[in-house]
């Protein structure tokens, strides 16, 4: 059993492949430089971190100043936040994008089970680290989505027998430092923002160092493109500053970054426990996609099931994200017919999946048979 | 399980144990409140707040009953609560922002004498039950309609209501039965309340019901 583990995890260790350094020669389709694309935004986005701390104010009263500065006063300092937001922007989609295409294309089947659940689970880490640096400017949007966030992790403690514990609590006031958003919820967050990263750069080192992959195999084009994509957007779209957080008052639309608005229109619907649970099923299921998928194929029409689910986790992230920005939301109505569709989705996933296998084993038992099932799958595939 | 396994087993209890027992006060260090007899002198903690993780707040004048006199008529006021933590001062102050709103009926209301006596003078934490944002009172409940996704209340419930614009939780500040009973949105519980006396005609804020995240 032990020594089974330890084989598995050599194996996947050995194709463990986090930014996509294998595969970049095929240069000819730009999805298969997301990975580098994850690598250069990160190392952009830590070395525009290091450059803000030198003017930033992690105090309640300062903050917002501090960062006023920066984008008003310091020479060129709207082009390191401009670097340091869009960069962390541009991070987050392409982990996105690049984790869609491992998905529909299957490429989280062996031997990429491990490859897949670092990335999946370096989203996770960009969202909190996203999270607690959007909350270093201290401005209303992010005052109050901090607030909302933890708030969420009080609920867990209704929950049966583990909920006594109270960890729910104790997770919400490790973060924000005391009972009341502050001070303390400030350098807490200060410190994770930025541990993440370090302690992350740290981590990929070591990858490198094992694997003795390379670090940048962007060709120079696509490095001036990328480069030339964040100064541009950060000098037409100075990086917004949103208005000085008030801890009194809560303006009427409030929204967050980009990659939090589902999960927040989600949130209105559900019962505040779920709001919880909810997104901790949907890592869930994203980490444990490599065991629960069995099927053969790697193309999406050779496994039915999975690619609805995905095209439909796809359609809910875009009409949620839509639905909170024109503030549309009737609680009576709403939560049924999400229900209802999610449901009908999921059948229809099941009806397709059905059909598919019983075709191939039609077209199996028809084919002349082939010898042993040494090499089936790709076979009756192609 | 053969024989090395086993032992492999039994020798691993221990090891986690140890580990455990190393990681709980790491755990311990992530807790931000002060607790008596944990490294923190004794008379150090400011007495009023020696009890552990409650809050403390002082009594404050709100408004006259004269401000007030008129029916749906409401006071915004922010009340100041003070928490045990490792801060220069080992006490943090926490506002807690709340309103005071006039019902043209009386009803038995928890923080008023402990619901015994009637009153039509209710008195709310502003910080929404379910996630912490701060809602508002909206005298005209159409603003509500128009504004926090388009709820439309029954005849009877035509009136002043409260309304919290991150989730859109819909609340009644006037029912009989339930003050600040939940009408539509995801609120699991009605706001807190906070308890006033009245002193000389003045509402006097005293304190609040516990539990929340300020």
């Amino acid at each position: 059993m032990w020594d089974r583990l330890r084989e598995w995890f050599r194996e996947r260790k050995e194709k463990l492949d986090l930014f996509d350094e294998t595969q970049v020669d095929r240069q000819d389709n730009p999805l298969y430089i997301l990975g580098q694309i994850v690598y250069f935004s990160w190392i952009a986005v830590v070395v525009s971190g290091i450059l803000l701390m030198i003017w930033y104010e992690p105090t309640t009263h300062g903050a917002y100043n501090s960062i006023l500065r920066i984008q008003k006063e310091v020479p060129l300092g709207w082009l390191i936040r401009g670097v340091h937001k869009y960069g962390a922007d541009m991070l987050i989609l392409a982990i996105t994008l690049r984790i869609y295409r491992m998905y529909f294309l299957g490429e989280y089947k062996r031997p990429n089970e491990l490859s897949w659940m670092i990335l999946f689970g370096s989203l996770v880490l960009a969202m909190i680290s996203g999270l607690t640096g959007y909350l270093l400017i201290w401005n209303q949007r992010a005052f109050w989505a901090a607030k909302v966030v933890l708030t969420v992790a009080v609920y867990l403690d209704e929950l049966p027998v583990i909920g006594q514990t109270r960890f729910g609590s104790a997770i919400a006031f490790a973060f924000l430092g005391g009972p009341a958003e502050g001070q303390g919820t400030l350098t807490r967050f200060y410190a994770i923002h930025f541990g993440i990263s370090a302690l992350l750069l740290v981590a990929a080192e070591i990858y490198f160092y094992f694997t003795r992959r390379r670090r940048f195999v962007l060709s120079p084009t696509a490095l001036v493109v990328l480069t030339l994509m964040l100064v541009v957007t950060s000098y037409v779209f100075p990086a917004e500053m949103g208005r000085r957080a008030d801890p009194n008052r809560t303006p009427l639309p409030i929204l967050s970054d980009w990659y939090f608005l589902a999960l927040y229109q989600y949130v209105k619907y559900t019962p505040p426990l779920w709001a919880g649970l909810g997104p901790g099923l949907l890592i869930a299921y994203g980490m444990l996609v490599p065991f629960l998928d069995r099927s053969k194929g790697r193309r999406p029409a050779e496994r039915p099931f999975f690619t609805v689910v995905g095209v439909m986790a796809l359609v809910y992230f875009l009409v949620f994200t839509a639905l909170i920005m024109f503030n549309i939301a009737v609680i009576g109505r709403d939560p049924h017919v999400v229900l209802l569709v999610t449901a009908a989705t999921l059948a229809l996933g099941l009806v397709l999946e059905f059909r598919y296998r019983r075709r191939r084993k039609l077209a199996e038992a028809a084919a002349p048979a082939p010898a042993p099932r040494a090499a089936p799958a790709r076979a009756a595939a192609g | 399980m053969d024989r090395r396994a086993f032992l492999k087993v039994l020798s691993a209890v221990p090891v986690l144990g140890g580990l455990a027992a190393f990681l709980a006060p790491v755990l311990r260090y992530l807790k931000p409140n002060l607790e008596p007899g944990l490294g923190v002198p004794q008379g150090k903690v400011p007495p009023d707040l020696a009890e552990g993780d409650l809050p403390k707040g002082e009594p404050l004048p709100i408004a006259t009953l004269e401000e007030l006199r008129e029916p749906w008529s409401s006071k915004f006021f922010v009340f100041t609560q003070k928490y045990p933590q490792y801060t220069p001062e080992l006490a943090k102050a926490a506002t807690v922002p709340g309103v005071a709103i006039k019902l043209p009926w009386k009803l038995a209301f928890p923080g008023y004498k402990g619901g015994r006596e009637p009153t039509d003078v209710v008195i709310f934490s502003r910080i929404c039950p379910h996630l912490g944002c701060i809602f508002n009172y909206v005298p005209n409940w159409r603003e509500v309609t128009a504004g926090y996704g388009g709820y439309v209340p029954p005849e009877d419930r035509r009136h002043g209501l409260m309304a919290c614009p991150c989730h859109l939780s819909i609340y009644d500040p006037a029912d009989r039965e339930q003050p600040g009973r939940v009408l539509s949105g995801p609120a699991p519980r009605p706001p807190r309340y906070f308890t006033y006396e009245i002193r000389d005609g003045v509402i006097v804020v005293t304190g609040a019901e516990p539990g929340g995240i300020a």
